[in-house]
């Protein structure tokens, strides 16, 4: 696997995590433990010279737990949504119990490549905008 | 003399809601829909996040849509709903360090390592009302797109992080912290109940909750000569860190990117007399979404209140208290409310002693001074939300 796991999922688009989730249950019979839910997570921050931690705030968080051969899978993603955090408890938990199917490693790298993407042209905006100072004389 | 409950009223506060809402629809304008608010109005949804305490773009949108714009009621909201859920996890410092910065800029060096990067930023735009606007279309929408979208996807560059400005001062000695002897606890004013002095993580947690506008004047006074912070921007930058937590089996998760503002302020620290050479140092500002003048304005404030002067932008409680916009909105709007009772005891107070000074001028006595009113009792310091 070339990107971090639940990086790729929290961020992939959800369409396409929601379909291979699907095509996934049949082989797979997944049982809630615990409906998706919204929670808080505190975030900590620290301030860069002093290093002096502090409380930054919540996020809104939705979490979610799985039962997949019986062995458990959490779901963690910011903001309200419960398809998200159901369809990363249901990969967390085959991940977790080592089953390695090859569809999952080839979404993960699809997505992981997609999501790459992405950020690299997010990236390429962002540069355009960097300042190419001139001294007044050479204009 | 003690609060007297009384009923009444209740057809008319719901006529009155109604009316509210009559308003808001009667016009048959087209629904705002929440993404439009997200997007459109992105600005004012991440300053209610940060004054709501709660990030979650979408409820901060809607929290607007309810308040009908009021930015204030919208924080309130959106921090009344934080209140009934439970917070069940707690994240790793977010590192902004390897933010996936989208602007960044520094006043203090003009080449900075990695460059200036200006991102979205309306600073350099002519502030004359675009009246296009008006008519606009989402054709136009899609025309901007296509025109702006021109990268060359083939050479693509792997993102990097952007070194800290501040580095270049630390390296050559420049920089140092403010006092080895200040209270370094790491306190949750949520849980918490503030008491002054406040240890420095308290101050940093109200002012990335506190309201832009109140901050940027206190900030503001201290610029202008009540107090001695003249800041320069080391850097400010923006964009998204992970947020990580450890989930039920202790395994770290991170759980997506959240859009953040940081503010390093620097200004010179008055020379201690053991210390021969003066130095510099580092006012911080970190908060929700995108929201420069808060976290500039933050930074300013935070070094402000660790200097020991008698302006009200160094006082650490004048500060965090009158910038709690929540409290400082409430606290006002709760003059509205009923004080029958309270104003009726201060008339008759004020009716007994002018009896008192009309029945001494009569007799020739010299008149005793009047009470003092009731309602001049400031209400005790409010608990947090």
């Amino acid at each position: 696997m070339r990107y971090d796991t639940d990086y790729v999922l929290c961020e992939c688009p959800l369409d396409s995590l929601k379909g291979f989730v699907e095509s996934l249950e049949s082989d797979y019979p997944v049982r809630v433990v615990k409906d998706p839910d919204v929670c808080l997570t505190m975030v900590r921050a620290e301030d860069s010279l002093e290093k002096q931690e502090f409380y930054l705030g919540e996020v809104l968080t939705t979490e979610c737990e799985v039962e997949v051969n019986g062995e458990a899978g959490y779901g963690l993603c910011v903001g309200e949504e419960p398809v998200r955090g159901y369809c990363i408890a249901v990969i967390d938990a085959l991940i977790h119990q080592g089953i390695e199917d090859p569809r999952i490693l080839e979404f993960l790298n699809e997505q992981g490549d997609r999501v790459q993407r992405s950020e690299k042209e997010e990236y390429a905006r962002t540069l355009q905008t960097r300042v190419d100072f001139k001294l007044m004389e050479e204009e | 003399m003690g609060y007297v409950a009384i009923k009444g009223g209740e057809d008319a506060i719901e006529n009155a809601s109604r009316l509210t809402e009559y308003e808001r629809v009667n016009s048959r304008t087209k629904p705002l829909e929440i993404d439009q608010i997200r997007t459109q109005l992105g600005s004012l949804v991440d300053k209610i996040m940060g004054e709501g305490s709660l990030y979650a773009p979408e409820h901060a949108a809607l929290a607007l849509k309810q308040a009908q714009g009021c930015p204030l009621e919208g924080a309130f909201i959106l921090r009344a709903y934080r209140a009934t859920l439970n917070r069940s996890y707690s994240s790793d410092i977010v590192d902004t360090r390897s933010m996936r910065v989208v602007r960044r800029i520094s006043s203090a060096f003009r080449e900075a390592p990695g460059g200036q990067i200006l991102g979205p930023t309306r600073d350099y735009t002519v502030r004359m009302l675009n009246t296009d606007l008006a008519s606009e279309t989402k054709e136009d929408f899609e025309r901007f797109i296509s025109e702006f979208d021109f990268l060359d996807t083939d050479v693509l560059e792997e993102p990097k992080p952007f070194s800290k400005i501040m580095d270049i001062l630390m390296e050559q000695g420049m920089l140092h912290g403010v006092d080895e002897d200040e209270d370094r606890r790491v306190v949750d004013i949520t849980r918490e109940a503030v008491k002054f002095p406040a240890p420095r993580s308290a101050s940093l947690q109200m002012l990335a909750r506190a309201e832009t506008g109140g901050l940027c004047a206190l900030a503001y006074s201290s610029m202008r000569g009540f107090g001695s912070t003249h800041p320069t921007i080391g850097e400010l930058r923006v964009g998204k860190v992970k947020v990580v937590v450890s989930d039920r089996r202790g395994r770290k998760r991170c759980i997506g990117n959240i859009k953040v503002t940081e503010s390093e302020v620097i200004s010179k620290l008055k020379q201690k007399s053991r210390d021969p050479v003066p130095y510099m140092t580092l006012g911080y500002g970190l908060c929700f979404g995108h929201n420069e003048t808060k976290a500039i304005c933050m930074g300013i404030l935070d070094r402000a209140m660790r200097v020991k002067d008698e302006h009200p932008a160094n006082s650490q409680e004048f500060v965090l208290y009158h910038t709690e916009g929540v409290e400082s909105y409430g606290f006002t709007n709760h003059l509205k409310l009923p004080h029958y009772v309270t104003f009726q005891s201060g008339l008759d107070n004020l009716r007994k002693a002018m009896k008192r000074k009309q029945d001494a001028m009569k007799s020739g006595e010299k008149p005793l001074a009047v009470p003092a009113n009731a309602e001049d009792a400031v209400d005790p310091a409010p608990e947090l939300l």
